[in-house]
Order: C-alpha cells, then structure tokens, then sequence
C-alpha cells in the first residue's frame, strides 16, 4: 500500500528550475560573448539572489528543503551506502551533490561580480578591488566554470542511473512536489507558508538588487563619459 | 686560458640571451599597451551608446572607432615573435604555446578582429546608434574568440 506526500514545496520548485534556466542561459551568453556577455552579467545577479534565497529557504522552508534535513554526515553517508537509508527528501548523496552544486555556483558568482573581461565588460563589483586582483577572479571565475560543469554532468548521469537502474523516478517529484511512498514510511511535512516565502523572496531581492545595481551609490562616481577634451 | 675562454662565452651567451628576452619582453609591453588602448576606447563606445546612450556623442565615438581600426591595422602579428609566450611586458605574457603551432587559425581569428573593427569605423561615421552597437557587439566577439583559442585562463602565470 502507497501514499503520497508532499517532498518539495512549491517555492524549493520554483527555485530549482528557475536556477537550471538561468544557469543555462548564463553558460551560453558567456561562451557567445559580444553584446550577450551584458545579459550574462544580469543573469549572474539573477543567479545570485536564487542562491540567496536557497539559503534562507534552508532555514525556514517546509520539512526537505531544510539544510538540517538533509546535511549529508559522514555516518548518514555510508548508512545510505549499505542500504539503511528511509528518508524522502535529498538522500545524503544527492545532498553531497546539492551542496557542492550550490558552493561551486556561489564561488562562480561571487568571483563573478568582480570579474572583467579585458574587453569592455567588469562585474558590477569590480570597482571595489585592483584591477588585478579582479583579474585573479576572473581566472577563478573561468577556471571554476569546468568544476561546474563536471558537477551538472554527474546531476545529469545520476538522475539518469536512478531512473534507469534504481527504477526511481527523480524528476517527476521536482516538477510535481509529490512522491509515493510506502505507507508505513509514510510522514507528516511542515509547511512553511506564504508569509515565509515572501520575507525570502524580498530578502533576496534586496541583496541582488543590492549587489547588483546599488553598488554605485557606495563608490565614487566615475568621470563622466563624456569629459574628453578637446586635444 | 680555457677558463678564461670559458668566462667569456658564458658571459657572451647570457647576455644575447638577456637582450633576446629584453626584445620579447617589450613586443609583449607593446602588444599589451595596444590591446588596453583598444580597450580603453571600447570602454567609450559602450559606455556612449549601450550603457548612456543619452551621452552619445558622434565626434568621439568615431574618434574611438578610428584608434581601434588604426590599432587593429597596425600590425600586431609583429608583435607575437616566437618565445614570446615566455616573455614579461607590463605583466607576464598570457598567450598560450601552441599559438605557435596553430598559425592558420591565429590568422583566421587576427583577420577577423581587423575585419570588425574596420567595418566598426565605417558605422561609426553613420552616426547610427543602433548599428553601432550591433557593430561593437560583434567586434567583441572577435575579441573573445582569439583570449579563448589563446590566451590562458590561468593569471596566475
């Protein structure tokens, strides 16, 4: 006999492919550059309040989204391995999986923000550091994008070994929130709320918008553009 | 006697070797002067017509576009003498060994860069914003192309 609960909440949804969306677009805006490579900044911002609303969410979210949850100890780890694992949210390898996504992408925006291109494009951070070490940055912003991308082929792979061979269906719950379980594991999950999820959403909102355009109000205003002189 | 010969042959190497490396430490001082200068009138392009259109001023939007065009047809491939990758100018060199190897596409990717910014000077005297723009945005491109294929990603070289 099978139930279903609630695994995701909607909010945890919503960040979960809006974060693949702007991470795809983020990847093909930066290799395309040119013009794109503006958007590639905007998305990078978009990107950093959807990792700051994941950390508030891994506070105050419903039941699996909570980083207490699901932190992957060591013992939790090998007692997956060996089989004895009956949870229903991230199990600890995916959550191994989860936090290294979200540390790597972290360390790629954050160097981001600094970075600079050498053509016409800096972050919206770069001019709080020397040129040079928003070059450092910029190095560990292009050098870190071949951990990420390691990391979402091995998402990738494993989605694909669980449904597969593990006959375990992973998407479907992150499009639906809902998973069927065994009726004896069968749980009760807290609800955040709407109240929540709005003090997170504003949250997050304020630090991109923050990072991202106010800036400029805290460093000193750039000559304008248009002082050339006559010589 | 010999070692006195000795003395004067290392002495003689080091320093042919020591005015080698000076002559390829400054074609990368030059080439990376060239470059940032390229850069500092891309900065002006983009800040005139994409960032604050509003400041868009015609004259020093073609100013800029000539300087790229007149760096562009300068001759740069002189600067890229071979070892070169190994030298130091203002800081050390980040083209990548195996532009060496790979002539046929540093051509394709240096002809490409000469062929925007040229056509980027010809818009710029149109005075049309929008088509500058799109112009610059291509003109990028050529010059995220070549810092791909080769420069190294590593600064900390």
């Amino acid at each position: 006999m099978s139930v279903t609960i609630q695994v995701w909440d909607l909010p945890l949804r919503i960040f979960h492919w809006l974060l693949a969306l702007a991470v795809l677009s983020a990847v093909v805006t930066g290799e395309i550059g040119g013009a794109l490579i503006d958007w590639h900044g905007r998305i990078g911002v978009l990107i950093l309040g959807l990792l700051v609303f994941r950390l508030i969410w891994g506070f105050v979210g419903s039941s699996h989204a909570r980083f207490t949850n699901f932190f992957p100890t060591p013992s939790k780890v090998v007692s997956y391995l060996k089989g004895h694992w009956k949870g229903h949210g991230h199990n600890p390898l995916g959550a191994l999986s989860v936090i290294a996504l979200l540390g790597v992408l972290a360390t790629l925006v954050g160097a981001g923000l600094f970075a600079n291109d050498d053509i016409a494009f800096q972050g919206p951070l770069f001019p709080l550091v020397s040129k040079s070490v928003s070059d450092k940055l910029s190095s560990l912003h292009s050098l870190g994008f071949n951990v990420l991308a390691a990391l979402l082929v091995l998402h990738i792979a494993a989605i694909v070994f669980y449904a597969r061979v593990k006959k375990h269906n992973l998407v479907g719950p992150m499009l639906t929130g809902k998973k069927l379980v065994p009726k004896d594991q069968a749980i009760e999950v807290s609800n955040a709320g709407v109240r929540r999820f709005v003090v997170a959403l504003a949250i997050s909102g304020v630090v991109a918008w923050g990072v991202g355009s106010g800036v400029q109000y805290l460093t000193p205003a750039k000559p304008a553009p248009t002082a050339a002189q006559s010589w | 006697m010999k070692f006195k010969i000795a003395m004067a042959l290392v002495i003689a190497s080091v320093s042919t070797a020591a005015i080698a490396g000076q002559a390829e430490d400054q074609q990368v001082k030059f080439r990376q002067s060239a470059y940032s200068f390229a850069a500092w009138n891309c900065s002006k392009i983009k800040s005139q017509t994409v960032e604050h259109p509003e400041t868009y001023n015609k004259d020093q939007i073609i100013a800029a576009a000539n300087a790229i065009a007149a760096v562009a047809n300068s001759g740069l491939g002189a600067l890229f003498g071979p070892g070169s990758d190994q030298a130091t100018g203002w800081k050390k060199s980040r083209l990548k060994p195996e532009f060496f190897q790979k002539q046929d596409e540093v051509i394709k990717v240096a002809t490409a860069f000469n062929k925007e910014a040229n056509e980027l000077q010809k818009v710029a005297a149109t005075g049309d914003i929008g088509a500058i723009k799109t112009q610059f945005g291509k003109l990028g491109e050529t010059c995220k192309n070549c810092h791909d294929s080769f420069r190294l990603k590593d600064d900390a070289k």
